[in-house]
């Protein structure tokens, strides 16, 4: 096999790093240090808790949820936990400092746009509201990179393994009347437990 | 003291497990410095997040990275870092390297393969030369890799074949896809030989590893049952059995030191802790896949050697290879199906062993005449949900797609059709703007220059590539599929490379002798598909094997 597509998919996701830092500067002034620490998440299953969500996560929520509803034949983001996936994958230890914090930042940004417009944060407008916010920011570059990585992100959620914390109880795999392959990967060996990211050490002699 | 190897190789791919199972059979002490970690049957999964989203089996681009440069409209040259450009041209960096995440096509090259120049003359910029050793001192190999690989096929007579020493395969055909049915149909009436591509996959159980479990993800994953030909599964772990085969991963060679004579004395390298660490043998093997190779090579200076071990001639890093043509995709409506038709469409697992030679060579107006064509394989669309879902990630406005209008889409792409794939395969022709060199400024992160590389192709590649996937969209369009297309360009497959050391009788035009040995270096050999002057119109992996096992018993002679 050419590996074409696989280029292909790195060159999109990858973060032209001088661009990002660009937008770095353009939107960090100002926020609040605790929207800027790692919140450290991973291993936990208690966020998953919808009810009980706090901002960045209530907000994160929300926009998943607008770009993945929910509708009668087909799950939503909150049904295959896509938030879970986002809050593991951006605590695993290969995912850059800089791209946890653009995606938590995006919230503060998209929070001070909302309120501007409508007096109320985004997870409490009604869904025409959010579509012409969201839609809004897609015109610049730092809003639609951001975008651009939460649909990413939310993808990813829907149709990877479940043991990363998303797809729940396979919903995404079922609704696309996807064949999963086997075996699966066990929780000791996610990606980020193997290769590159584990650096076993090992000297094998016969 | 530490010991004092018979054999140092350095990589664990295709290029080096003949050499580490041969010379290991042969009772020689043989240490591997890999650079990648020892992954097994038990560390596979079908993961796609590990396979394909993330850099799990290649490094981080932030500590380890090439520098490309890539050809502009107005004839000059742009260089980019990659990891600016997220163009990850790392292949497999771990025991057994990229054969552990390859398909498995596999073919041998023609006679007419290994004398290009001869048979077809020159092309104005391309610097095409016959080889040093013909088909006939290659093919005793080539059917050894039959066995000690596993390969898994059946020779059915066409205008092409070339020649064999055995009737058949050891192992028959993997199990197929339906839609092979309607690949030999539609053949058939286009008056084409439609033939079985063999794969380094197990259809039966072999030297204690399974047969294919017919998962139906296969290229880009490692193999879980052990059936994929891999270096690792098919040959170290047969060369560790031996007692004299010593595997030492997270091992970053960095230079070969040589002494005041020219000859290679010493090994330096990175251990798992980037702790400075050196070996000594007798003999060393680098076989780090093409790029690493030449890299390595350029690094290592020494008292003879000032430009780089066997670069005495600016040889080294020139004539780079990949594998030129491109790829085209149909599709068939489910909805245009009966439901037993569809419900076969739909299977996953079985493989689609079907590719076209019948324009391997070919006469036509638009070539002047005879002309050098390529090889056609069919595929289907790799089954990876992820990437298939990414595909629907911008709408016709070029905005991103979501809300209610990406899950129609979704829908759409995931169970409205099968989508057969094919793939194009010919020569990419060595040019003078297709090579490898230091570069001056981006380091690894042992501070090691990083390899440069100039991405130049032949307009000839293109030309020859266009006319091989006009003749694979006739297939598609004789099977019915609709929304056909194709595309062929310059842009190099990072996977499929070879070159860079071509082997050759004169010191001054290669940098290998005809038995992979560094001209000038007594005891220094390169066994990757480095050796490759042309590169023919095949994926190179069974080449790399089966000249490895030859160069292994020239080696056995020396140690």
């Amino acid at each position: 096999m050419k590996n074409t597509d696989k280029q292909k998919i790195n060159q999109e996701n990858a973060l032209n790093r001088r661009q990002f830092v660009q937008i770095l500067a353009g939107i960090t002034a100002s926020l609040p240090s605790s929207v800027i620490a790692k919140s450290s998440v991973f291993g936990r299953n208690d966020l998953q808790s919808y009810e009980h969500l706090q901002d960045p996560w209530l907000t994160l929520a929300s926009v998943q949820e607008h770009l993945l509803p929910a509708n009668k034949n087909s799950p939503g983001a909150r049904d295959i936990t896509a938030l879970h996936f986002l809050q593991n994958l951006l605590n695993a230890p290969d995912t850059e400092q800089e791209e946890h914090d653009f995606i938590l930042q995006g919230v503060n940004w998209l929070n001070q746009l909302s309120i501007k417009h409508n007096a109320q944060k985004f997870n409490l407008l009604d869904s025409s509201s959010k579509e012409k916010i969201l839609r809004e920011i897609e015109t610049s570059r730092a809003g639609s990179r951001w975008l651009s990585l939460m649909m990413t992100y939310l993808i990813e959620a829907l149709l990877s393994d479940p043991v990363y914390g998303g797809n729940k109880n396979q919903l995404g795999w079922k609704w696309l009347e996807h064949i999963p392959g086997f075996p699966t990967p066990t929780v000791d060996k996610v990606y980020f437990k193997l290769g590159a990211h584990a650096s076993p050490r090992r000297v094998t002699k016969a | 003291m530490s010991k004092n190897y018979d054999v140092c190789v350095i990589g664990s791919g295709a290029g080096a497990g003949p050499v580490i199972l041969e010379l290991s059979r042969a009772g020689k002490s043989v240490l591997v410095l890999e650079k990648g970690p020892w992954l097994k049957e038990e560390d596979f999964f079908k993961d796609e997040m590990a396979c394909c989203r993330r850099s799990t089996y290649t490094p981080n681009l932030q500590d380890e990275q090439h520098v490309l440069e890539e050809p502009t409209d107005n004839g000059n040259w742009i260089s980019e870092a990659s990891s600016e450009s997220g163009w990850d041209f790392w292949n497999g960096n771990v025991v057994g390297g990229s054969s552990n995440f390859m398909s498995g096509y596999f073919y041998r090259l023609k006679p007419e393969d290994f004398r290009l120049r001869s048979e077809f003359g020159a092309i104005d910029g391309a610097n095409i030369v016959d080889w040093p050793i013909s088909y006939d001192e290659l093919e005793p190999y080539y059917t050894k890799v039959e066995t000690e690989v596993g390969i898994s096929g059946h020779v059915i007579p066409h205008k092409y074949q070339e020649p064999r020493s055995t009737k058949d395969f050891p192992f028959p055909p993997t199990t197929e896809h339906p839609i092979v049915n309607k690949i030999d149909s539609a053949c058939e009436e286009l008056n084409l030989t439609s033939l079985p591509t063999p794969r380094a996959i197990l259809s039966q159980p072999a030297n204690g590893r399974k047969s294919c479990e017919y998962s139906g993800y296969c290229g880009s994953y490692g193999c879980s049952s052990g059936a994929k030909g891999s270096s690792r599964a098919a040959l170290i772990d047969q060369a560790v059995k031996t007692g004299h085969c010593t595997v030492l991963d997270n091992a970053k060679v960095y230079k070969l030191k040589s002494d005041s004579s020219g000859r290679v004395v010493e090994a330096l390298y990175y251990d798992q802790n980037d702790k400075a660490k050196s070996i000594t043998a007798k003999l060393f093997v680098v076989a780090c896949q093409a790029i690493e190779t030449s890299r390595l090579l350029l690094a290592s200076t020494g008292p003879k050697h000032p430009q780089g071990l066997g670069n005495n001639y600016q040889q080294l890093g020139k004539n780079l290879l990949f594998s030129a043509g491109g790829s085209g995709t149909g599709e068939f409506h489910y909805s245009k199906m009966d439901r037993l038709t569809a419900s076969a469409m739909k299977t996953r697992g079985p493989f689609v062993n079907r590719g076209l030679q019948d324009w391997y060579f070919f006469e036509d107006k638009s070539f002047n005449g005879k002309a050098k064509g390529g090889v056609i394989d069919f595929l289907l669309r790799h089954p990876n949900p992820i990437s298939k879902a990414m595909s629907v990630r911008w709408n016709d406005d070029d905005n991103l797609n979501w809300g209610e209008p990406l899950k129609q889409d979704l829908k759409t792409v995931f169970t409205g059709s099968q989508d057969l794939r094919f793939e194009v395969f010919n020569d990419w022709l060595p040019t003078d703007n297709c090579f490898v060199s230091l570069d001056n400024q981006v380091k690894d992160k042992w501070g090691s220059a990083v390899a440069k590389v100039r991405l130049g192709y032949h307009p000839h590649d293109l030309k020859v590539g266009r006319f091989l996937a006009n003749k694979a969209e006739r297939v598609l369009k004789q099977m019915g599929a609709t929304n056909i297309r194709s595309s062929v360009s310059g842009s190099p497959p990072a996977n499929l490379v070879a070159g860079g050391c071509r082997f050759g009788s004169d010191i001054k035009s290669s940098v290998l002798d005809k038995n992979c040995k560094v001209h000038d270096v007594d005891n220094l050999f390169v066994t990757d598909g480095s050796f490759m002057p042309t590169g023919g119109s095949v994926p190179y992996t069974w080449t790399i094997y089966a000249n490895a096992f030859r160069v292994a018993d020239k080696i056995k002679t020396l140690v």
